[in-house]
């Protein structure tokens, strides 16, 4: 017979301190139906608590984040054109990504930035939902079901904030970069307002899925900022997909090309694109795009690891 | 509307899952990729059960309405399901008895005298009184018991009529009252695929000289599935068989159909997805869990058998056996079915404390290989869901344990299985000795238990499972009567596993099919 411990243990596995377990992937399809109770956010975008954010943000987040990554930011200039609200379109594979990003932004933009969490991760649990929403201003986004779609983000940019949101829905499992949902450039369609393009190199090999703290040696992690993209009068909301995915893709491969192989790389339409359930590397080290098809899961996470090639300055122009 | 079965990729987020395991149960965590085959969710219950038996009454299905075939002066008999259906035994009224009554309302407002109930048991052991006024009610069993509610004799010669043979030279004996009556009304409960229908009357109402034909190695080797009919080379026997019964005499069937709600509410996370539990729900588990580890045996054997299930009943169609059962069968599978892609290499089954031969008695080890390599193998519509050559692993402790009163043939059984388990070999060797044994007649007959041969049929059942696979092995069970069986027991899964990779290797395909409540894997 089983002791009590180990069958609370047993019991407890999975579950978080209210008695939750989330729900298994395949189950997503038939999760119950929510009860339509969204996590109250709107205390936490007040100005005494935006004032608390930013001490807690500056003063403990970035000074840690900073101490066990080596953040290296690029294309800042670009945000001086950024005047009212915009949504910040970056890939996602580490939760290190969202305060990685926000140490990168100036203070103009932080303070007015709320940031797009998955409903089913981050406000699953009170607690973690409230430690969330304070930290990082977050608000619920449903990933899948019924409510999809339905997030406070459209109420949110037509308030006058700025939203930093993963069109990828989730964290990477391997590090490449996978499909955009059409969701940020329905909002960006339906609101008028720019997205400012980001892509992240470095996160998922910090601190990959799995890991709770970064792996020591003060990995190098890029944060590259792309010009704001306004959606073209004729142009349709999965062209502004398209055109999203490329600038993200094009700002990846800058760690490896460099700015104007980059620019070229896309230019001649050789980057790889993740497209469907087909997830890309847009380049390798060595320049030409990564490989497609049934690669190897372990071939896929070693190049999404690869240490980058140039770690000095930025480069422009390269042999 | 409940949400349809589905399979489960266990991944890193999946909880440790439920796992029956005789009287008892535990969570069990899976091996990260096994699939796990979830029933759908239960179906809402007819809420006017009453109005829904008086509409199929009038309205059936290939048959004038039940009013118009009663008659003043006509021998009727009321034949239905024993108590092996459905399980657990459902909170009272049981629908039988609601339905029965209905039938008796029409018949005693049209004139008929001639009443008789008989409980169709076969081979089973007869239901005693207390389980036969459960069945019918206190209205029906005061009327009728002893002289017109009685169980079926299948060893009474006076009362058996041979009726004939069919196209293949099977013969056709059943209960004389039932051949002489100008109708009989059977009253069915279809728990699953491979109840109803023909096998009804065919079956609950024959004898030993009737059963044979199907109830053998050979047939139930090419019943594949037995809860498929249309794949069964069992069910086509008993279709050969309605045939000549239905040259005899007119069947009236009433098959009624349950949802998927066979605990009591205190038991409630038994049925739900562990993902979903909420702290009652686990507070539940647990208190349950302590409790029923901590009780002595024949309490806990007391409370599992007193449990009741709340069924609620999703249909009710009546007429004409051949026509009425595709609508059986439809609410079988609305309830039941679930659509799985490939076969495993490796099935888990975790078996409950119930099968249809232990109703207040014991399982013993033949029935919990019955239960399992019969019953829950064959869990399955198309193909089988573990593939040819792999391995299944049972969990239940399977103690020695036999009930001298209802099982005393299996006791002897058991010995037998010391010189062989194969099933072709106990048959010709030793069926119709056992079946033919005056002693367990006698008990038959005159006491509560099962049939002599009784025992055969429950190690034929899983003879298509024992031909199809190349391992079988039980996770807590007793390590010498798995041994008797021909099986191999393990103290955890891993154990088993690690016993399984002879076979299936190290990093096999696993399914778990995720019953009771009763899960019909459609195996694409």
């Amino acid at each position: 017979m089983t002791t009590l411990r180990d069958e609370l243990r047993l019991l407890r596995h999975g579950r978080n301190w209210r008695g939750r377990a989330r729900v298994p992937r395949s189950a997503q399809r038939w999760r119950l139906p929510d009860d339509g109770d969204d996590f109250p956010t709107a205390w936490a975008r007040t100005p005494a608590l935006g004032a608390l954010r930013h001490v807690l943000q500056h003063g403990v987040l970035k000074p840690v984040v900073w101490s066990q990554v080596r953040p290296v930011v690029y294309g800042r200039e670009y945000l001086d054109s950024v005047r009212g609200p915009a949504v910040f379109v970056a890939n996602h594979s580490s939760h290190l990504d969202t305060p990685v990003i926000l140490g990168a932004l100036p203070r103009r933009i932080t303070e007015n930035l709320a940031v797009g969490a998955a409903a089913d991760y981050f406000f699953d649990s009170r607690a973690i939902a409230a430690a969330t929403t304070l930290l990082f201003n977050a608000f619920p986004v449903e990933r899948r079901g019924s409510r999809r779609g339905r997030s406070l983000a459209a109420k949110l940019v037509d308030e006058g904030w700025s939203l930093l949101l993963y069109p990828e829905g989730s964290r990477t499992v391997d590090g490449w970069l996978t499909a955009f949902k059409l969701g940020t450039a329905q909002l960006c369609a339906m609101k008028r307002v720019p997205a400012v393009p980001i892509a992240l190199r470095g996160t998922f090999a910090a601190m990959p899925r799995g890991r709770r703290w970064p792996r020591p040696g003060r990995p190098r992690v890029t944060v590259r900022i792309g010009r704001p993209l306004h959606i073209g009068a004729d142009e349709t909301v999965p062209e502004f997909r398209a055109r999203l995915v490329r600038a993200v893709a094009t700002l990846w491969a800058e760690d490896d090309l460099g700015w104007y192989r980059a620019l070229r790389a896309a230019a001649d339409d050789v980057l790889a694109l993740p497209a469907g359930s087909r997830s890309a590397l847009p380049t390798t080290a060595s320049g030409q795009p990564a490989e497609e098809g049934d690669m190897a899961a372990w071939r896929r996470v070693w190049e999404a690891t690869r240490p980058p090639a140039n770690d000095g300055p930025r480069q422009v122009w390269t042999d | 509307m409940g949400r349809p079965g589905f399979v489960l990729d266990v991944d890193e987020r999946t909880p440790p899952l439920l796992m029956h395991q005789g009287e008892g149960f535990r969570l069990e965590r899976l091996p990260l990729g096994s699939q796990v085959i979830y029933p759908p969710e239960s179906l809402p219950g007819i809420v006017n059960l009453d109005g829904a038996i008086r509409h199929a009454l009038a309205h059936p299905h290939g048959s004038d309405p039940l009013p118009q075939l009663l008659r003043r002066g006509m021998r009727l008999t009321i034949v239905f399901d024993d108590l092996s259906l459905p399980l657990p035994p459902m909170r009272t009224p049981d629908v039988r008895q609601r339905v029965i009554e209905q039938v008796l309302e029409l018949a005693a407002a049209a004139g008929v005298d001639d009443v008789e109930l008989i409980a169709a048991n076969s081979l089973h052991r007869r239901m005693t009184p207390a389980e036969l006024k459960r069945t019918v009610g206190e209205r029906v069993f005061r009327a009728f018991y002893p002289d017109h509610l009685r169980n079926h004799d299948a060893e009474d010669p006076a009362n058996l009529v041979h009726l004939g043979t069919t196209p293949h030279g099977e013969d056709v004996e059943i209960n004389r009252r039932a051949t002489e009556s100008d109708l009989i009304v059977y009253v069915n409960i279809t728990l699953t695929a491979m109840s109803g229908g023909s096998k009804s009357v065919c079956v609950g109402l024959a004898s030993y000289a009737s059963l044979r034909h199907h109830h053998n190695v050979h047939t139930l080797r090419h019943s594949c599935s037995f809860n498929d009919p249309s794949s069964s080379a069992m069910h086509h026997s008993y279709d050969r068989m309605a045939d000549v019964i239905g040259g005899h005499v007119p069947v009236f069937t009433i098959e009624t159909t349950l949802n998927n709600e066979p605990f009591p509410a205190a038991l409630r996370f038994l049925t739900r997805r562990e993902w979903e539990w909420n702290l009652t729900d686990q507070a539940s588990y647990l208190a349950v869990k302590r409790g029923n580890d901590l009780a002595s045996p024949k309490l806990r054997r007391r409370i599992w058998q007193g449990t009741e299930a709340p069924y609620g009943v999703t249909g009710v169609h009546a007429g004409a056996p051949s026509q009425v059962h595709p609508h059986t069968l439809a609410a079988v599978h609305r309830q039941q079915l679930t659509e799985v892609s490939g076969q495993a290499d490796v099935a888990l089954f975790g078996l409950p404390y119930i099968c249809p031969y232990n109703v207040n008695s014991i399982m013993n080890p033949i029935l919990v290989m019955s239960l399992g390599l019969g019953y829950f193998f064959n869990l399955y519509r198309g193909k089988p869901i573990v593939r040819q050559g792999g391995v299944a692993i049972f969990y239940h402790p399977m103690p020695p344990e036999f009930h001298p009163v209802h099982h005393p043939s299996y006791i002897d059984f058991y010995e037998l299985l010391a010189e062989t388990t194969d099933p072709v070999m106990l048959e010709t060797k030793y069926e119709k000795q056992f079946a033919t044994d005056p002693w367990y007649t006698h008990l038959y007959r005159t006491s509560y238990a099962y049939h002599g041969v009784h025992p055969f049929y429950m190690w034929y059942w899983g003879a298509h499972a024992m031909q199809h696979l190349d391992d079988v092995i039980f996770v807590g069970g007793n390590r010498s009567s798995t041994a008797r069986l021909g099986f191999r027991a393990a103290s955890s899964l891993a154990d088993a596993l690690e016993l399984a990779s002879d076979t299936v290797g190290r990093n096999p395909q696993i399914s778990y099919l995720h019953a009771p409540p009763l899960v019909l894997a459609d195996v694409r």
